[in-house]
């Protein structure tokens, strides 16, 4: 197998890749980007509705950095890590900044500054916004100003799993999507930057891209995701594509009404209303379906017509497009069909303030597959853009220090391991009858939305585990029909599947341990927070079949856990 | 809202190197709502796990799944399958992979030329060392921010150029994308390489052809040939104008010269005066051999109230 050498290798190429890549890059170490799409076309791309930010000069001049630090706490359900929101805080300013000198076209007040906007969950408006395509112009803004460094692209190809010896990483293989030939990448230092795993579920906004490949790919290696049963649900995806209506929308003012007409979200979150966090008004909705003041089909409207033609058309052209398009609906005539679906998930690669991972030296992580706890049991919006850049900054400048600290070179032949993933890999093309992968992925994503969903409890998640377990079992006779050696996009879907699978069992077995209602993990068999045994993260191994679970405790600096009332 | 079901077929163009082309049936039942994206992942996950098409965020911001639907260059997930039935008035639905780029395999083409192209124009903002260093802070007026945002919508999906005939004939023109990318931190106040920028971007606008396909095609409107007739707008700032620029910039002003005297556009005075009279007897001998001399011949009157046309050309 040919042998490439790197000082670090980042794997994924959205916004958190870019910006470690960056940081790296500058620090003068050799670095390359591997990715399974072209980084523009990375799920980055779909963030819509902003980046929240304290920009000193240009917030609300009663507003500071503590306000949204507390915000961001309070929106996790205090199971951030107060320092981590600290920082996050601290730095959004300055990285705003940054994306606007390398040309980001930021939407402007009448003198040219930046303009803002409220966002769920913020006492102050702090969202920094390009119309509703915020994440595209961040990426886009992001990958050209990288495109003129010194960094090796490997677009799309596709990571199998990283090599380790006894305590630390030395590289990963990877696999040229076009030619199907496998490269061993050896590198000091990895970050893992791959996004989400939205896939996982039967309902999502997320890219098709969005596999859970960094969760499962850490996991295997022996590292710890911490917090994983925290998965968000959006409440305003557009029915029935799951295509999301920004936050954006309620944002400048669109409300929640049900079959009656009722702005219902008055009865679950009485001073904040439609502005309730993610996972409020989430329940709220499904609430509302299930008592039957939903619309036929399960869903409700996002009512924006009071908002005029022309300001939804500037400020909320995607949401306007999108209904249009995908629904048939002119927002600005009838409200918008929406339900929750699968959008975000706050658990991820167990990892420092710097990025680093406790588990294996040299291995890091940025960017949603991480989880910094900076979102706690719910995220707050516009603090993913924000987190991407910030985390994937403090990162990359982490990455350079560490190789500053540790020059020695591998001297260990791990060739062998790295033939055996590559083994490992193409079992699946070397069966000759059995599942499709597609038949396996549909039911999987069917029992993680019903059972590992929106409301959980004991039964449920049981019996999803015991389901998952047996997926896991089919993989063994799953099959790729496809045995060509260019571009195989079943083999690489089989090999998501796998991915997704491991995943997929870490979720369900930690999110039915956790004993308690938090956030977005919400179980109506325990509906309570219960901060006296349940404020603490939760750290999954994954062995075999077998999750091995133990807590770490949540770094509390200055705010006290107290009711989370809107 | 009824969810009514249509069945429908779907006809694949598909490749693989070890195969050869080939084309192949699916039937599979659609909504209203269905996208192609949807039709294609239900493809692969329930009838045919072997079909290769690439496709990411399902809402046309990624641009990874261009591809030719019913001979219409489009993004498979903006496209809804029944909006294809109605306007073709069948319930066949063919796909096939998009025009002028090498295909890898079934849907799946090679897009390194197209990249190349883009990163041609150098296409990220060059801004002052100052800005850079944290020392001051740009301000952009509102108009300015909203023109400039219409054009760096690209997705980088290829459609237009996939569409454009003058990058098939002209190795020296840069497509439709590379331009609007281009013009889009040509015009943007916070940038400081103009003058590279007019040097990459000038000669290559002289080759469009303004067909507007790129107009037709383009899934988030932000009409590239707009940004070369705007670009062109440019060429008096280009320091060393290549023949072609000249020419160019000649045509424009015989143009504008002939509207000012007759109200019209006199194509023979046009022609004479961009390519000069000695090019001008060649073509004309040329178009005689052909006998099309009589077109060039025509004699139009001039308008009658020219003072009216002055005025609209003053303002």
């Amino acid at each position: 197998m040919e042998k490439l050498s790197y000082d670090a290798i980042v794997i994924g190429g959205g916004l958190a890749g870019l910006m470690a890549a960056h940081e790296i890059a500058v620090s003068g170490y050799k670095v390359a980007v591997i990715s399974k799409v072209f980084p523009t076309r990375s799920h980055s791309s779909s963030a819509e509705g902003g980046i929240a930010a304290y920009i000193e000069g240009n917030s609300d001049p009663n507003d500071n950095p503590d306000y949204m630090t507390y915000d961001t706490i309070k929106g996790g359900d205090f199971l951030v890590d107060q320092d981590a929101a600290e920082l996050l805080s601290q730095k959004s300013g300055e990285i705003v900044r940054i994306m606007e000198s390398w040309g980001t076209l930021f939407n402007r007040q009448p003198d040219g500054r930046i303009a803002v906007r409220y966002f769920g969950g913020q006492t102050y408006p702090r969202t920094r916004f390009v119309g509703d395509k915020t994440g595209m112009a961040l990426l886009h803004t992001l990958f050209q100003r990288v495109s003129g460094l010194d960094i090796d692209f490997y677009n799309e190809w596709f990571a199998l799993d990283l090599i380790r010896d006894d305590k630390r990483v030395v590289g990963v293989v990877a696999m040229e999507m076009k030619s199907m030939t496998p490269v061993f990448f050896k590198a000091r230092a990895i970050v893992m930057a791959t996004g989400g795993m939205g896939m996982l579920y039967a309902h999502s906004t997320n890219a098709y891209i969005n596999t859970g490949d960094g969760y499962a790919i850490a996991l295997r290696a022996g590292a710890a995701l911490k917090d994983p049963e925290f998965v968000q649900f959006h409440p305003t995806a557009l029915y029935p594509s799951d295509i999301l209506i920004s936050e954006a929308a309620r944002g400048e003012g669109a409300i929640l009404i049900n079959n009656k007409g009722e702005r219902f979200m008055a009865r679950y979150a009485p001073r904040k209303l439609d502005l309730a966090p993610r996972d409020i008004a989430s329940r709220a909705i499904i609430t509302e379906i299930r008592e039957g003041r939903g619309f036929p089909g399960g869903y409700v409207g996002l009512d924006l017509r009071h908002l005029g033609e022309d300001y939804i058309k500037e400020r909320l052209a995607l949401a306007y497009e999108a209904a249009k398009n995908f629904a048939g609906v002119d927002a600005t005539q009838e409200p918008i069909p929406v339900r929750p679906a699968q959008h975000y998930y706050m658990g991820g690669i167990d990892v420092d303030i710097t990025g680093q991972n406790p588990d294996l030296i040299g291995l890091f992580a940025a960017g949603e597959v991480a989880c910094v706890s900076v979102h706690g049991a719910n995220r707050l919006g516009s603090n993913s853009l924000l987190e991407t850049l910030v985390f994937g900054r403090e990162t990359g400048r982490a990455v350079a220090k560490f190789l500053s600290e540790h020059k020695e070179e591998d001297s260990n032949s791990l060739d062998e391991e790295a033939e055996k993933v590559v083994d490992d890999a193409y079992k699946f093309v070397k069966s000759e009858s059995g599942v499709h992968f597609g038949e396996i992925l549909n039911k999987l994503r069917n029992v993680m939305w019903e059972k590992v969903g929106i409301f959980r409890d004991e039964d449920g998640m049981k019996d999803a585990l015991s389901q998952i377990i047996e997926l896991r079992k089919m993989t063994s006779s799953m099959y790729v029909m496809d045995k060509s050696i260019y571009y195989n996009t079943e083999f690489f879907n089989a090999l998501e599947l796998r991915n997704m699978l491991d995943l997929a069992i870490v979720i369900a077995r930690t999110a039915l341990e956790r004993k308690e209602s938090r956030g977005a993990h919400y179980r109506t068999d325990y509906p309570e927070r219960d901060d006296k045994n349940w404020l603490k993260h939760t750290i999954a191994y994954l062995k075999g079949e077998t999750v091995e679970i133990t807590y770490k405790p949540v770094r509390i600096t200055r705010w006290k856990p107290e009711p989370r009332v809107y | 809202m009824s969810e009514e079901e249509k069945e429908i077929v779907v006809k694949i163009k598909r490749f693989s190197k070890e195969k050869g082309s080939w084309w192949q049936e699916y039937k599979l039942k659609v909504d209203r709502f269905t996208q192609m994206t949807e039709v294609l992942r239900r493809i692969k996950t329930e009838q045919d796990p072997t079909l290769a098409y690439r496709a990411s965020c399902h809402m046309a911001v990624c641009g990874s799944c261009g591809m030719k639907i019913n001979g219409e260059p489009r993004l498979a997930c903006k496209t809804l399958a029944l909006d294809m039935v109605r306007k073709y008035g069948k319930n066949e639905i063919t796909i096939e992979p998009m025009d002028f780029f090498p295909v890898i395999k079934d849907l799946v083409v090679d897009w390194t030329d197209f990249y190349n192209r883009m990163f041609k124009v150098k296409p990220r903002l060059y801004p002052s060392k100052e800005v850079l260093e944290g020392k001051a802070e740009h301000r952009l007026k509102p108009e300015d921010q909203r023109e400039l945002w219409k054009f760096e919508q690209c997705i980088w999906c290829g459609l237009c150029v996939s569409a454009c005939p003058s990058v098939k004939n002209d190795p020296e023109f840069l497509g439709p994308a590379a331009h609007a990318k281009g013009y889009r931190f040509l015009a943007d106040p916070r940038d400081t390489i103009f003058d590279e920028r007019l040097k990459i971007l000038i000669d290559s606008a002289w080759r469009c052809t303004y067909c507007y396909q790129c107009f037709n095609v383009c899934p988030r409107d932000i009409e590239p040939v707009t940004t070369i007739k705007k670009t062109r707008a440019y060429t008096k700032f280009l320091s060393e104008k290549t023949p072609l620029a000249l020419t160019g910039e000649k045509h424009t002003e015989a143009i504008v010269k002939s509207i000012e005297e007759s109200g019209k556009i006199e194509e023979a005075r046009v022609y004479i005066s961009t390519y000069g009279l000695l090019t001008t007897i060649t073509d004309m001998i040329y178009a005689m051999q052909n006998g099309k001399l009589r077109y060039a011949l025509v004699t139009q009157k001039k308008v009658k109230d020219m003072e009216q046309i002055r005025k609209i050309m003053g303002e």
